[in-house]
């Protein structure tokens, strides 16, 4: 059996050799394609499930989101709640927030938005919104009619760049005013306009603790929701456990389960459409190798006629195209992974532009194992068919073609 | 040595059938040059094809060797081909992506002969009909004559008990047949190797211990080549 596939080995590699070198690169080449394209979907898309994991965790809610009970609308007592979160082994720290509806208006131009009001100094340790100033400053503690807002809210110089309605290219130290929803109107001077590349992110307005009780008349001990940055290298569910264990009855949710929740959908879509891909790849390699080895044993008939006839067994026959089937999948699959590395170094200098923000194609190693093996398991079904047809022939019939 | 025995031979085309040999029975002794010559459609490739195994008789018996080929399942008669018979074919039939000297090692490396072994066998067979210079050459590198010849090396490599061929100089000039029926000649005298060739020109005879005519798939004549033939053919010569 060793020996028989010594044989087919050399008969193959002696095939591919010194065989038609121009039907040997269009293989390869149609071959690498075709690789490409079913590494290339699934990295794009892994990379635009990464950007919007890491500006849920960098942006929005941390690693670990903790929002009323299902019952309640505030996270009452929410400072001495702070303090125990705080003491959670694993965690960095929690900052809470209280989200309100408001108006937004500037020079005739009026928006519906929401206004979080945070502890800047306690956010700055969770989220890095601090960091994404295109404009002015960030907040600061104990700070009163100060707004800081998002780029998808105060618009764009360029309108082109705006992806929703907006106020108009509001700037640091213009005059904004807010209308909350319990009668007061207030003039806000903007301290700063982030932009953070989150369409989410870019659409809120922030202000101050201090500011939110100066506009409700009175302390706020209650949030909307707490966010939590853990320690890197702290396992979120675990420290999600920690926190139920401290009694915390409110509904607590990992970054995970958020992303579960946002883009559950979106990501089985994604998956479905990333399988097709991959289903109509592997059906374009089988067609394309099938028809490769089928024209080669057709013009060889006579040849492998004469080798039976020579005593050269069926199975020498079939393996050597399989052989030349899996050494050509072999190439195509080296050539690919170098254009799948080449597009992923461009476009990681070059990403591509989405709303969400720049989305660099993420490849994984456990998909370009799965699809190697895919595509050498359809390259040797591609290989195999045409070359036991064509051996399994009469040595008579087949010598006489 | 080869019997057979009551050979009948019918291809089924259709509404046709065709008889393409009737009740042929001959043995052929180790050692001899035997010639099977005859008319197109006369029968000769058929009978050639069923002595070398290439295909099946409707009805009769094969032996070779001592064996009655009719035990043998597929695989056995390929190990057979392989191990005791050796062929030689109209069209050469090298294999184009192969070298001479691999061409002529293949079907001993399926043997599993080691490769100093079956690399020393090549040269020598190679050096013997005069392209030892040619180890390295494509086929399409060598005249119709020198692939000829390299057929036949590949044939006598693995030192087979039967060497067959199908009209061999069908293909070449009366200079390059005449080389190559020499070194047929040559093998069978030197290596008391057993020869059965189909032909179809009569100067061929000259060759032949043996001469064996077939008509209408029916052996017409048997035995040494006729004098008035080969005087034909000396003349045609």
């Amino acid at each position: 059996m060793l020996l028989d596939l010594r044989v087919s080995f050399f008969l193959a590699l002696r095939g591919i050799l010194r065989g038609s070198r121009g039907s040997l690169y269009l293989t390869v080449l149609i071959i690498a394609m075709v690789f490409t394209n079913m590494i290339f979907m699934p990295s794009i898309i892994l990379g635009f499930i990464k950007v919007a994991e890491d500006q849920i965790i960098t942006y929005q809610t941390g690693n670990i989101l903790i929002s009323p009970h299902e019952d309640e609308l505030y996270i009452e007592d929410v400072f001495s709640l702070l303090e125990k979160i705080n003491r959670i082994p694993g965690v960095l720290r929690a900052s809470a927030h209280y989200g309100t509806g408001v108006t937004l208006r500037y020079k005739g131009n009026s928006l519906g938005s929401t206004v979080v009001a945070i502890k800047p100094d306690d956010e700055r340790l969770v989220t890095d919104v601090y960091r994404k100033m295109a404009d002015g400053d960030y907040l600061a503690d104990g700070e009163n009619d100060e707004i800081i807002i998002g780029i998808q809210t105060s618009g764009h110089k360029d309108e082109s760049l705006d992806m929703g309605p907006t106020l108009g290219y509001l700037k640091a130290g213009d005059p904004v005013t807010v209308e909350y929803t319990n009668g007061v109107r207030k003039v806000y001077h903007v301290k700063g306009i982030i932009e953070t590349g989150s369409y989410y992110a870019d659409q809120g307005a922030y202000i101050t603790w201090d500011e939110l009780e100066s506009v409700f008349g009175r302390k706020v001990d209650y949030a909307t929701d707490i966010i939590i940055k853990t320690d890197p290298d702290s396992y979120e569910p675990e420290v999600k456990t920690q926190i139920y264990r401290f009694g915390i009855r409110e509904k607590v949710q990992t970054w995970q389960d958020i992303l579960e929740e946002a883009m559950g959908r979106a990501v089985q879509n994604f998956a479905m459409l990333n399988s097709i891909t991959i289903v109509v790849s592997l059906i374009i390699a089988i067609v394309v190798l099938f028809i490769v080895i089928m024209i080669k044993t057709l013009n060889s008939r006579r040849q492998i006629g004469v080798l039976k006839a020579l005593g050269v067994e069926k199975s020498i026959i079939i393996h050597n195209y399989v052989f030349q089937v899996l050494i050509l999948t072999t190439l195509g699959i080296i050539v690919g992974t170098t254009l799948v590395e080449s597009m992923v170094a461009i476009l990681t200098v070059y990403p591509f532009q989405f709303p969400d923000g720049e989305v660099t194609p993420v490849v994984a190693t456990s998909d370009l194992i799965n699809n190697t093996i895919m595509l050498y398991i359809a390259s040797f079904i591609a290989g195999y068919i045409p070359a036991w047809r064509v051996a399994s022939e009469d040595i008579l019939t087949a010598m006489r073609s | 040595m080869i019997i057979a025995e009551n050979l009948t031979r019918v291809y089924d085309m259709g509404k046709v059938t065709v008889h393409a040999l009737r009740g042929v029975s001959l043995t052929i002794q180790k050692g001899e040059f035997v010639g099977i010559m005859g008319a197109s459609g006369s029968g000769k490739s058929t009978l050639l094809h069923l002595l070398g195994l290439l295909d099946k008789p409707t009805e009769g018996k094969i032996v070779l060797g001592g064996i009655d080929v009719r035990t043998l399942n597929e695989r056995q008669r390929t190990r057979f081909r392989l191990k005791r018979l050796g062929y030689v074919f109209q069209d050469y039939a090298l294999v184009p992506e192969l070298t001479v000297e691999e061409n002529v090692y293949l079907t001993s490396m399926i043997r599993g002969t080691s490769k100093e072994e079956y690399q020393a066998q090549t040269f020598q067979i190679l050096d013997r009909i005069g392209l030892s210079d040619r180890l390295t050459h494509k086929h399409n590198e060598l005249s119709g004559g020198q692939q000829q010849r390299v057929a036949i090396a590949r044939a006598m490599v693995n030192k087979p008990e039967i060497l067959f061929a199908d009209e061999p100089c069908a293909n070449l000039d009366s200079e390059s047949s005449r080389n190559v029926l020499d070194l047929f000649k040559q093998i069978n005298k030197e290596m008391a190797q057993t020869i059965v060739m189909v032909s179809h020109e009569d100067w061929h005879m000259e060759y032949f211990d043996r001469v064996i005519i077939l008509r209408d798939g029916q052996i017409v004549s048997d035995g040494p080549p006729p004098e008035e033939l080969l005087e034909k053919a000396c003349k045609y010569k």
